[in-house]
């Protein structure tokens, strides 16, 4: 009834309802989704360096919707009391955006204060949500960034472990990581990890597939091989205007290489940046449990290197 | 670059609204701002005509606004789960600047809660103006801190039950024939599985959900400064008609006692069908301190233990060793 009436009014020649002066226009938001693990701090930190853009670094908003929308309450999608129920849609889906919205313009001023700004929103975690996201936000941009799952769930396991980066994090936050399946039970959190896998990369695929806007995929793979490459395909892709300059500045920059060499190795945020680390870190049953629960995501991503 | 800009949906369901001849509100009212001069919503749900029913399941809350519902003017919004959206303890580890719902943006989310309820109730219930809206949300208690900091002006109810009788439920209703694993399917086979092959721990789990979701709603209550009350399901129990009219009393909200007398008695537990009741079914006891017979000894232990805070609060008896 809702949406009839909207064409009613469409129909009737009224202009749209027009946003807030002065707030986010969604435009120019760039969105980062696929999974923890597959270089989006480094994507997302190439394109923060470049003049005129702001870097949100993972909001969780997605995961915020999502979660309820998709998994705690997915079976009451037709409900019409559930907050998110179908029949509402299009009105909870304007709240998401207007959530998203003033959220951005409240920490990114001064990206809101002008047209040719960006934000690029870094939300892998929040993926679970992209579909609901890049609905309620249809002009936004996007980026789908992908590794193999092997990889990210190598990747998982190494952080996961006894004394690693993921442990500082939570000591910085006033808390002890308590003990990880990675260490007791390896195999079930391999398992669980390419579930994770699976709901983020499958959503956010989704998303990628059905929205209409600027949006582009990117393996972390072709990031790594050619990575001033792959950036401009990024750029020109969503129709950003970009100095190559500038973009291979930022490029070098935060290039693997120039990180420093304490900085690296097993149990720190930067590992490896090997593609097909998997191989070494792996056993062969923990990556076949990785491609069984992920083999479609795998073939779909992949094809080539699925079959090898 | 294209800067044609999308409209807002509720403003799109504002115009819905008047192309449709309903009466419109404006919920962009800014915190803690009323949406109009005198405090009151255009049309629809005024939000101090909300009233909350937070806890957790088989607290009788299904019951309870049952009866909210049939006053005239009186509706409920049976379980939006909004709560579950915006609950804080998910997020405990995600606490800087960036996440959503980081501290030094408040202002701006909070008035996001508010204008997602609000729209939602709006659009649900166009023809409540001026009426009372309960909102039934004991699944959604999680989040009654930050729904009540929202929307401060609403009514709230802390709806509470014994934890052993609540938990004792619970397990009736997950065991196998049992309503809940009938009604889940899949998903009610898996918490079948625990209940009937480690009920010890399944009463664990449930016994930590108690004290997750009521000690949420708790904190919530403490918090609001609001209009609020604390029901117990005994007390409705045993005089439901004198418990009603005190919370009502508490809340605010007049209501004749005719009107309440006679929604009291169309959903009195003997006017539920015999055949409606019993083990297994949603409608199993409604007898106070039945875990007595349905929980063992080291189950009884196991609720009291990790519900101290609460039980000790809400129901002062004392463990059941003490009580003989």
């Amino acid at each position: 009834m809702i949406r009839d009436a909207w064409r009613k009014v469409r129909s009737r020649g009224m202009p749209p309802a027009g946003e807030e002066t002065g707030s986010m226009l969604p435009e120019n938001l760039i969105w980062v989704f696929g999974t923890a693990r597959t270089g989006s701090s480094w994507l997302s930190a190439i394109m923060g360096e470049i003049g005129g853009y702001s870097r949100w670094h993972e909001p969780l908003v997605g995961h915020l919707f999502g979660n309820l929308y998709y998994e705690r309450a997915g079976h009451r999608s037709e409900d019409e009391h559930f907050i998110l129920g179908g029949r509402y849609r299009y009105l909870w889906l304007d709240t998401l955006r207007r959530f998203v919205l003033d959220s951005a313009a409240a920490r990114f001023p001064e990206v809101a204060a002008k047209e040719e700004g960006y934000l690029i929103i870094k939300e892998p975690q929040g993926s679970m949500g992209a579909p609901l996201l890049m609905e309620a936000l249809p002009e936004s941009r996007m980026i789908l960034l992908v590794r193999d799952p092997r990889d990210v769930v190598a990747s998982n396991l190494d952080a996961h472990k006894k004394g690693t980066w993921t442990a500082d994090l939570m000591r910085k936050g006033g808390k002890e990581k308590p003990p990880s399946l990675a260490e007791s039970r390896p195999d079930a959190f391999v398992r669980g990890q390419a579930r994770r896998y699976v709901r983020d990369v499958g959503n956010a695929k989704k998303a990628y597939d059905a929205h209409r806007g600027l949006k582009v995929l990117v393996r972390y793979e072709d990031l790594r091989a050619n990575t001033l490459e792959s950036m401009k395909r990024i750029y020109s892709a969503l129709e950003i205007p970009v100095e190559e300059a500038e973009l291979a500045r930022s490029v070098e920059k935060n290039a693997w290489e120039n990180i420093p060499a304490e900085q690296k190795g097993e149990g720190k945020f930067h590992r490896k940046a090997k593609p097909g680390g998997w191989r070494e870190d792996l056993t062969p049953e923990q990556a076949e449990i990785v491609e069984g629960v992920a083999g479609s995501l795998l073939r779909e991503l992949y094809p080539v290197r699925s079959t090898a | 670059m294209s800067v044609f800009r999308y409209p807002t949906l509720s403003g799109v369901a504002r115009r819905v609204r008047a192309v449709l001849g309903l009466e419109t509100g404006d919920t962009r009212g800014a915190l803690p701002e009323p949406t109009s001069a005198d405090g009151h919503s255009a049309g629809g749900v005024a939000p101090e005509n909300m009233i909350w029913i937070f806890g957790t399941g088989r607290t009788g809350s299904t019951w309870l606004a049952a009866m909210m519902e049939e006053p005239e003017g009186h509706d409920v919004w049976f379980e939006p789960r909004v709560g579950t959206v915006f609950d804080p303890q998910r997020f405990q580890r995600h606490g800087g600047k960036h996440f959503i719902l980081a501290s030094q943006y408040k202002d701006v989310w909070l008035r996001s809660i508010r204008n997602f309820i609000l729209d939602g109730a709006n659009a649900r219930f166009p023809e409540l103006d001026g009426g009372y809206l309960a909102v039934k949300e004991p699944g959604g208690s999680v989040g009654a801190g930050l729904i009540m900091e929202a929307l401060p002006e609403s009514g709230m109810v802390l709806l509470i039950r014994d934890p052993r009788d609540v938990v004792a439920s619970w397990l009736d209703a997950t065991r196998k024939g049992g309503w809940q694993t009938r009604r889940r399917g899949e998903g009610g086979r898996r918490a079948e599985s625990l209940a009937e092959t480690n009920p010890n721990a399944f009463v664990r789990r449930h016994a930590y959900a108690y004290l997750q979701h009521v000690g949420s709603a708790r904190r919530a209550y403490e918090a609001h400064e609001g209009r609020k009350v604390v029901v117990r399901y005994e007390d409705l129990r045993a005089d439901t008609l004198g418990t009603m009219k005190r919370m009502y009393g508490e809340l605010d909200v007049p209501v004749g006692e005719a009107q309440l007398a006679k929604a009291v008695e169309k959903h009195s537990w003997e006017n539920i069908p015999e055949e409606e009741k019993g083990q297994g079914k949603f409608y199993r006891k409604a007898t106070p301190e039945a875990w007595r017979e349905d929980l063992t000894r080291r189950q009884v232990k196991t609720v009291e233990r990790i519900t101290a805070p609460l039980l000790e609060e809400f129901y002062p008896k004392g463990p059941a060793e003490q009580q003989g």
